[in-house]
């Protein structure tokens, strides 16, 4: 069987590296790129240069933006003593979707991962305690997910917030909204029952 | 509940295999290396996605070929359609259809209970050996357990890397701490409450197949003894020392007493055997106790090595499951053997790697 020309391999081997994207489909991609007008293939190289040159993670929060800083941290009508600390910078986008959120971020860019080498000091954590410094900050709220390590990274820094007199709060783990009990898994309903609140 | 069809492709030296079972009981006839074992093999790991001769993905994957695969219909309370495709690029699981995402949502789809040769090593082998026998039981009736158990593995993993780390940081140990603390105690809870309600079955299955009068008992020997917590902050100097996490339920010990003594010390080979057996025929009649129906019973290479006594205990168990529309799996080596299970059997032939109904 013949092979295919190198560029063409080449091609596929860096494609197969975006995540999501499989052996398979990076070979149709490829396949498709070499067959496509030159033109506009030109201007998708064009697109992707000029996306990852504007964009950068904001200086203060982490959040991707194009601006420095982002539109978030330097709204004035977003209340400043309320951050929302998140591990990525997408965790941003999923919060802000239901447009009830009005306080700011700070983006951890990881959590605590001791299997895979990851310690507090590669994490954003003294910015965020540079931040609580500089800002006049009252509450930060830790929306980390709830497995091993992000409950462990939640636990460190309430251990290491706390002391300076934030109000450190966790969101709630909860029941999916809109289905009942039955879809619940048991670890979700014992985790909700152990979080729940009096109604006010 | 019961296997109605076992289709295999590329799993051990079967290239393809597809099987209409019904109810009841089966007997996988053959000489050696045909192919029998791996059929109980296969059926194992749609129950528990582990192979129970420890072997991993690419050892069942037919020499010379990507990935195997094993499906099978269950029928419980409903019916449902397991396929699971395993290759080193990518593994796959789905339940009617589905991909599964918690192994949680998976357990209890469909339930094994494996007697092999290898079972001695629960009373000779090391006590890791009888804690996976216990986790296993608990994962099969427990729909948390499981969760819980890999969240408890996650955090003690976690943990013992901080001690390995030259510089200790205090509030990162402390954080994981937290997680093993609230996992582990919830582990302990869930053994000490299923000891008392296993032991008595295991006592009672030892005594209708074992040849002496001596008694079995199990006793939970938790390495917590009153508070976790405090004996965890009590073993700082020990794990620093040892770099490593010293107390909690990955150090438990189920002891298997005979007459109030060590079987692992004293038993006889032939008690030992014994004890093997009524643990398995114990966790068969626990899962049935708490389900309302029989696991499906994989019985390998065990019977050759009985006696009519032993045999007269364990065959009642496997009449049980038969009149209550599960199944029995059983391989044997020679045709003429088990007489005592009469003709309602269902015989197979196992010739390398094809298998036939056998000519009555
Ligand atoms: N990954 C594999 N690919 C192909 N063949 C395999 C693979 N693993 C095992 N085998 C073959 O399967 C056969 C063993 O099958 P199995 O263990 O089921 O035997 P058996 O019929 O139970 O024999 P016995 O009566 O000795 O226990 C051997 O011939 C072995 O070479
Ligand atoms: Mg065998
Ligand atoms: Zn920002």
């Amino acid at each position: 069987m013949a092979s295919l020309p190198e560029p063409v391999t080449q091609l596929i081997a860096a494609l197969s590296r975006l995540p999501g994207i499989g052996p398979r489909s990076a070979e149709r991609i490829a396949l498709h790129l070499v067959q496509t007008d030159a033109a506009a293939v030109k201007e998708l190289s064009r697109i992707l240069i000029a996306a990852r040159e504007r964009i950068a993670t904001c200086s203060i929060c982490g959040a991707l933006t194009e601006r420095q800083p982002c539109f978030i941290c330097e709204d004035p009508r977003r209340d400043g003593s309320v951050i929302c600390v998140v591990e990525r910078p997408v965790d941003v986008l999923i919060i802000e979707k239901p447009a009830t959120y009005r306080g700011k971020y700070h983006v951890l860019g990881g959590r605590i991962s001791p299997l895979n080498g990851i310690g507090p000091e590669d994490l954003r954590i003294s910015s965020l305690e540079d931040r609580l410094a500089k800002e006049a900050i009252q509450e930060i709220i830790l929306a980390l997910p709830s497995d091993v390590e992000g409950d462990a990274t939640s636990f460190y820094l309430a251990k290491v917030l706390k002391p300076k007199g934030t109000k450190v709060t966790r969101l709630a783990h909860g029941l999916p909204v809109g289905s009942g009990l039955e879809f619940a898994d048991e670890l979700t309903l014992s985790k909700a029952i152990e979080g729940r609140r009096p109604l006010e | 509940m019961h296997l109605a069809h076992l289709r295999l492709r590329d799993f051990r030296n079967y290239a393809r295999l597809d099987l209409d079972l019904s109810p009841g009981f089966h007997l996988l006839i053959g000489n050696n290396a045909q192919g029998k074992t791996n059929i109980l093999e296969a059926i194992y790991l749609l129950a528990t996605l582990r192979s129970f001769r420890g072997a991993g993905g690419a050892q069942m994957t037919r020499h010379g070929r990507a990935g195997y695969f094993v499906g099978g219909n269950v029928i419980g309370q409903g019916e449902h359609e397991v396929k699971m495709y395993w290759s080193s690029q990518a593994r796959r699981l789905t339940l009617d259809g589905r991909a599964v995402r918690k192994l949680a949502d998976y357990f209890g789809t469909f339930r094994a209970v494996v007697f092999c040769t290898e079972d001695l090593q629960l009373i000779k082998g090391a006590a890791s050996r009888r804690r996976r026998f216990l986790d296993l039981l608990l994962a099969q009736t427990h729909p948390t357990y499981l969760a819980l158990l890999q969240r408890y593995t996650r955090a003690l993993r976690s943990r013992n890397a901080l001690l390995k780390r030259r510089l200790l940081d205090a509030v990162a140990l402390e954080s994981f701490t937290h997680e093993l603390l609230a996992t582990g105690s919830q582990l302990i809870q869930h053994r000490r409450e299923l000891m008392p309600r296993f032991s008595p079955l295991a006592r009672l299955a030892y005594r209708r197949i074992a040849t002496d009068e001596e008694e079995l008992r199990l006793e939970y020997q938790p390495s917590v003894q009153n508070d976790f917590a405090v004996e965890l902050a009590q073993s700082r100097s020990r794990e620093l020392a040892l770099r490593s996490t010293v107390v909690g339920p990955h150090r438990d010990e189920i002891r298997l007493l005979l007459e109030a003594r060590s079987a692992a010390q004293f038993a006889s080979e032939g008690q030992k055997r014994s004890i093997a057996i009524a643990l398995k025929m114990a966790q068969a009649e626990y899962l049935t106790g708490i389900h309302g129906t029989a696991p499906v019973l994989l019985i390998d290479d065990i019977m050759g090595e009985l006696d009519a006594k032993r045999r007269g205990g364990l065959l009642p168990l496997l009449g049980r499951a038969h009149r209550a529309r599960s199944q029995v799996f059983m391989t044997v080596t020679r045709e003429d053997w088990p007489a005592e299970l009469g003709r309602d059997l269902t015989r197979w032939e196992v010739e390398a790697g094809i298998v036939k109904l056998a000519e009555s």
